[in-house]
């Protein structure tokens, strides 16, 4: 062991570039530091331009809300609102009259037989349609008026602002050129309010036709076909009756009658009809677009789920080692399948074949088939559930196979055979763990863009929820679909651009909360499996 | 059912080959100075009020039953405690060579390079045999290969290594035996030249002719290095210890000339641990 | 004692559920199976051709056009753009009703570019910040208020839908860093999308790495940061990079965030061609996605447009899948082999 003590020179104690080192050691330390805030900082970005992009929308659509009351278009979208509800009954006319010629066409009767049969029915059909004839025009011309009146107010306020910008700069001499249009308010209601007279008049005259007409009416040969009969005089008599409620509405209206800021707000969030580029009038409502989504993340979990979570079990509990190691690869590999290419073959291939099947034969004893739109809730549903299965499946084999050995030995020592263990033992110890699974399959499927905005079918309406089932195969947007369809060809800075990021926030705030709920449920299953 | 578990008997007479002329630590100023330490895991404390003096160029075993602190308060003097979290000294403090190794201002790779340590576990890195051994060298920035050639050699050569590795020193470090792995990590800890080895059970993955050649080692060693070992071999201890340090559910029960630990001891319970009645 | 028929009765019961769960689980990869196949036999059409060199090297490397539709001299003649106006100085004084069907012809070797530049750049970005960050939750930091809600950011972030990573960086990059759309607008929303995924794949790998080796470097005098990187980071770094080329999939096969960050529908110059260096990284550049997006909304789905709609989906999820398949063959492997 000689010698060691001399070479103890061999490291030369840190001295001078001690404070050096520790410097540069922090520096690093520092450096890792701030690119692990990165995702503290990306998070609370996005919240931040979501609301700073969206936020402005509430004042702008204030405007646009008042702007729609100053100029009576209010006022004559009550009018157009009693001429829509004629058209519906004479849409509901001609639903009765399609029925009857089904009815008639499974008895086989010929063709001159059944229009013969009818004729009475068409004439009466006829003649309620030429009764709102006067209503029409009445909208009509007010339509003009009042669109007439919001472009000149619109017009105005460009000005004004423009105006108040220059002063702003403080060119007031520049501010001073620009002149405002006077606009005579009052007499351009005037003549709008004359509107209400004349609607009295047009609607008087329309239920003395109409009670006229319904005293005769002529029946219908089908039991079946008579009863809707029956059922759309009492409507029609309930139309009536409701006209001098839209008269009282539309002589105590006001073009200033003030509205409040709130309103702003549940114009959007409960806003059934969302209309943009509209040369009447613009509305943001995002009901159609939420319930778009929520149904077709519906459907997406009703097929998911089952298939998700059977092979989830099938594959920790039931496969063999060889399955095994086919399937779950092969499962998460499907996860990669990007989304657009799904979405493409939804287009391609899948709503083809949906649409096919609802006329095939096969199917004729469902009531809502064959459906006309290829493209819907279904359609895409189906997709999205091949992109819900891996997340579903992933997480819950996960929770399934980390229930502890134990449990499933207990249960087998007391004579339980496989299916009993699995469904009182296995299944209930990792049920907050396949919850938080679904969850996040949910998460996955409600923030998914491309395969809706190919297959949903893109129809700006809530659904019809009377057609029961056949509810699914409508078309719809969503609310992922629509900041895609749309972001690329608003003006920046537009109420509708701003409507756009308040979308996006919604949807933020939607998946925070599904991603809060499923770390709520990781983390009992964390606890109930010790 | 009940199990009682006993210490296995200690068959042979401990022999104690130590001059009766070792330093009594109550009296030398030790090279390592623990005052009144307390330590705690979070809010489990493990250790309560630990008082000694180690004595340079010496070597210090620490005995005492499994969990008694043992491991926790060899890794306070060279402050790898540092690395898990919520752990800490919570009173008292621990001086080498007259400084205080908790000051804030303290380097502390400084600190670990001249106190160096070989683990309860070996943990060799998964690089070749040479590489392991001049990992210190090359971190100290020393980049002449004549240099850690010759350290390598003689690490590996005072860790009783050389001969069985020579031929194969670019192979990784995890083709060894699980004793020759240790040995490694002890030839890795003398390659930096540190002044103080801390070894945890240095040989309990050892044979007993590796044992041997550890202990051997360990005696040598002390020439030049303050040693502090960790061990459940009473025989061991007593072999190549000059004072030993008796340990009990976190406090320090004896502290004094392994002579008179082993011979003569002061408290019952030392007695107890070493004669294996214990319980 | 149970009675036998019930036990017999229990026994068909269970063989009958197994199967369903057997069923519903081929159900799945039976679907998989099928998208592939028809995107592989009906693309593979356009991408292969039954003479040498047997693959459709024009589809491959040449930028899209439109496709003239018309008949001439009782033929019907699909022409490309470039083709079409030859055909034209070959056939003076001839009037033709060409019906033009965008994007239908020629190929898509400038979105096949555009995909390549988009992904290079934002995984790069995403692993230096995400190896980055990971290296520090892993080694460096201590459990506090402050990485808890760094550790909640990455959970709540890994949620967060593409679309509105597309929203946030139009908000931000394109418009408030006035970037406009751009390659590098791309790179950045890209990556801080695929970032939570880096980052916890990076932080598993590391946290495999046993203490030990840490204890041992420090033990010897290495300081921190010579520790992680001689005697951490070359270890963990297989197990990143391989758990990180999911991430390349996922980067390579998102839409919604660059429909209005960085794609172009088309795009006539090829990204390298540009005035000068800066230019590069503020173009918009054709992506493969979207132009798969393009070409199944925007045009008709009929005889001529099949060809780029297959081809494209085809060329697309071939690569993706490539990726994927790599990653997920690359950790099967490593997890067998990984023992410390
Ligand atoms: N990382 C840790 N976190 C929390 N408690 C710990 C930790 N390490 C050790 N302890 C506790 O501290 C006490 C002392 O442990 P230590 O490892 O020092 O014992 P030891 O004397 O070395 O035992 P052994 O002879 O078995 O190695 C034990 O009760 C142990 O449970
Ligand atoms: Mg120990």
């Amino acid at each position: 062991m000689e010698g060691l003590a001399d070479s103890r020179i061999l490291i030369p104690a840190r001295t001078k570039s001690r404070r050096t080192q520790a410097a540069i050691e922090q520096g690093i330390k520092a450096f890792f530091g701030g690119n692990a805030l990165v995702a503290v900082i990306v998070l609370a970005l996005i919240t931040i331009f979501l609301f700073r992009e969206g936020f402005g929308f509430f004042g702008q659509n204030l405007a646009n809300l008042r702007l729609y009351r100053q100029a009576g278009l209010e006022y004559v979208d009550i009018i157009r609102a009693t001429a829509a509800q004629h058209e519906a009954l004479s849409r509901k006319l001609s639903e009765i009259r399609l029925r009857q010629v089904r009815v008639m066409e499974k008895r086989n009767a010929p063709l001159d037989e059944i229009n013969a049969a009818l004729a009475s029915f068409d004439q009466f059909a006829s003649a309620f349609s030429d009764t709102a004839e006067n209503l029409h025009g009445l909208v009509s011309d007010l339509t003009e008026q009042a669109s007439g009146l919001k472009e000149r107010l619109f017009a105005r306020a460009e000005l004004l602002a423009q105006r108040s910008q220059l002063e702003q700069n403080g060119e007031h001499d520049a501010a001073a050129k620009i002149v405002l249009p006077e606009i005579d308010r009052k007499s351009a209601f005037d003549s709008l309010h004359q509107g209400a007279a004349t609607f009295e008049s047009v609607s008087a005259e329309m239920t003395a036709k109409l009670y006229n007409l319904l005293a005769t009416a002529p029946p219908l040969p089908d039991p079946g076909g008579q009863k809707a009969f029956e059922q759309w005089k009492t409507q029609t008599r309930e139309y009536l009756a409701g006209l001098p409620a839209a008269s009282e509405k539309l002589r105590s209206w006001s073009p200033d009658t003030a509205i409040p800021w709130y309103r702003s707000i549940s114009s959007f969030l409960f806003g059934r009809e969302w209309v943009t580029a509209s040369f009447w009038q613009d509305w943001y409502g995002i009901v159609p677009l939420l319930v778009g989504s929520v149904m077709v993340s519906l459907v997406a979990l009703l097929i998911a789920v089952p298939l998700g979570v059977a092979s989830a079990i099938y594959v920790s509990e039931v496969a063999s080692r060889h399955e095994k190691r086919l399937i779950k690869p092969y499962i998460e590999f499907i996860s990669a399948i990007p989304s657009v290419v799904l979405g493409f073959f939804g287009i391609a291939v899948v709503g083809q074949a949906v649409r096919a099947a609802s006329q095939s034969s096969f199917f004729k004893w469902v009531s809502f088939f064959p459906i006309s739109e290829r493209l819907n809730i279904f359609t895409a549903g189906c997709l999205l559930a091949l992109m819900a299965v891996p997340t579903i499946f992933t997480l819950a084999e996960d929770a399934l196979r980390n229930v502890p050995r134990g449990f499933k030995e207990a249960s087998y020592a007391m004579g339980a055979n496989r299916l009993q263990t699995i469904a009182r033992v296995i299944v209930p110890a990792s049920l907050s763990g396949i919850v938080s699974a679904i969850l996040l399959g949910l998460g996955r499927v409600i923030g998914e863009t491309m395969v809706v905005l190919l297959c949903a079918g893109n129809r700006i309406a809530i659904p019809d929820f009377t057609q029961g089932l056949g509810t699914i195969f409508q078309p719809v947007h969503t609310m992922t679909g629509i900041i895609a369809q749309e972001m690329g060809e608003v003006v920046r800075g537009s109420t509708h651009y701003r409507a756009l990021f308040m979308v996006g926030l919604v949807l933020f705030t939607i998946t925070l909360g599904i991603n809060y709920l499923a770390q709520k449920f990781v983390a009992r299953f964390r606890m109930s499996i010790g | 059912m009940v199990t009682v578990l006993e210490m296995p008997e200690i068959t042979s007479p401990i022999t104690v080959n130590q001059p009766a002329t070792a330093p009594i630590p109550e009296v030398e100023r030790g090279i390592i100075e623990i005052e009144s330490v307390d330590f705690a895991y979070g809010t489990n404390k493990v250790l309560h009020d630990i008082s000694l003096n180690i004595p340079p160029r010496s070597v210090t075993a620490f005995i005492g039953p499994s969990g008694c602190g043992k491991t926790t308060l060899l890794r306070c003097l060279n402050r790898m405690n540092d690395l898990i979290d919520g752990a800490g000294i919570t009173r008292g403090s621990i001086k080498i060579e007259g400084l205080d190794i908790n000051a804030p201002h303290l380097d502390v790779v400084d600190l670990r390079r001249r106190v160096g340590m070989v683990f309860q576990k070996s943990n060799p890195f998964p690089k070749s045999i040479y590489d392991n051994v001049a990992y210190g060298l090359r971190i100290a920035g020393i980049t002449k290969r004549t240099l850690i050639d010759e350290a390598v050699e003689k690490s590996l050569r005072s860790a009783a290594l050389w001969d069985e590795v020579k031929d194969r020193l670019h192979v990784s470090g995890y083709g060894l035996s699980g004793g020759q792995q240790q040995r490694l990590c002890i030839a890795r800890a003398l390659a930096v030249e540190p002044e103080i080895v801390l070894m945890d059970e240095p040989c309990s993955a050892l044979d007993p002719i590796a044992t041997a050649k550890v202990e051997e080692l360990i005696r040598q060693l002390k020439e030049q290095y303050t040693i502090v070992i960790v061990t459940h071999n009473m025989q061991q201890a007593g072999r190549c210890s000059d004072v030993t340090a008796f340990f009990y559910l976190g406090r320090l029960i004896e502290f004094d000339r392994t002579t008179k630990i082993f011979s003569n001891p002061a408290q019952r319970q030392t007695e107890e641990y070493i004669t294996g009645r214990f319980g | 004692m149970t009675h036998p028929t019930h036990r017999t009765y229990q026994r068909s019961v269970e063989r009958l559920v197994f199967w369903l769960f057997r069923l519903a689980t081929y159900l799945v990869l039976a679907a998989a199976t099928y998208i592939f196949l028809d995107i592989g036999i009906k693309g593979g059409r356009t991408v292969f051709t039954s003479t040498p060199p047997f693959i459709n090297v024009p589809f491959l490397t040449e930028p899209p056009q439109t496709l003239y539709v018309f008949d001439f001299e009782g033929k019907k003649m699909t022409l490309g753009d470039r083709e079409f106006r030859q055909w034209k100085t070959a056939h003076p004084g001839v009037e033709v009703e060409a019906t033009s069907i965008a994007y239908s012809a020629g190929g898509i070797w400038p979105c096949i570019v555009g995909t390549a530049l988009l992904v290079i750049g934002s995984m790069v970005l995403a692993l230096g910040i995400g190896i980055s960050s990971a290296i520090y939750l892993s080694e460096y930091s201590r459990n506090g208020p402050l990485i808890r809600l760094v550790r909640i950011a990455i959970l709540n972030l890994a949620g967060v839908p593409s679309i509105v990573f597309g929203l946030f960086g139009f908000g931000l990059f394109v418009i408030f860093f006035g970037w406009n759309v751009s390659l590098i607008a791309g790179w950045f929303t890209l990556g801080l999308m695929v970032l939570p995924a880096i980052i916890t794949a990076s932080e598993e790998s590391l946290r495999a790495v046993p203490q030990g080796l840490r204890e041992g470097s420090l033990a010897l005098g290495a300081s921190k940061w010579q520790t992680i990187r001689k005697n951490v980071l070359p270890y963990a770094l297989p197990g990143i990079l391989t758990s990180s080329i999911l991430g390349i999939a996922r980067v390579a096969g998102e839409t919604a965030p660059i429909m209005f960050t960085a794609a172009y529908a088309m795009k006539d110059e090829m990204p390298w061609q540009v005035a000068k260096f800066t230019d590069f990284f503020f173009q918009g550049v054709m992506a493969l996605p979207y132009h798969i997006y393009v070409v199944s909304s925007k045009i008709p789905q009929n005889e001529y447009t099949e060809r780029v709609q297959y081809g494209g989906a085809f060329v697309f999820l071939f690569l993706v899948m490539l990726i994927a398949l790599t990653s997920i063959v690359l950790r099967e492997r490593s997890r067998s082999r990984l023992s410390w």
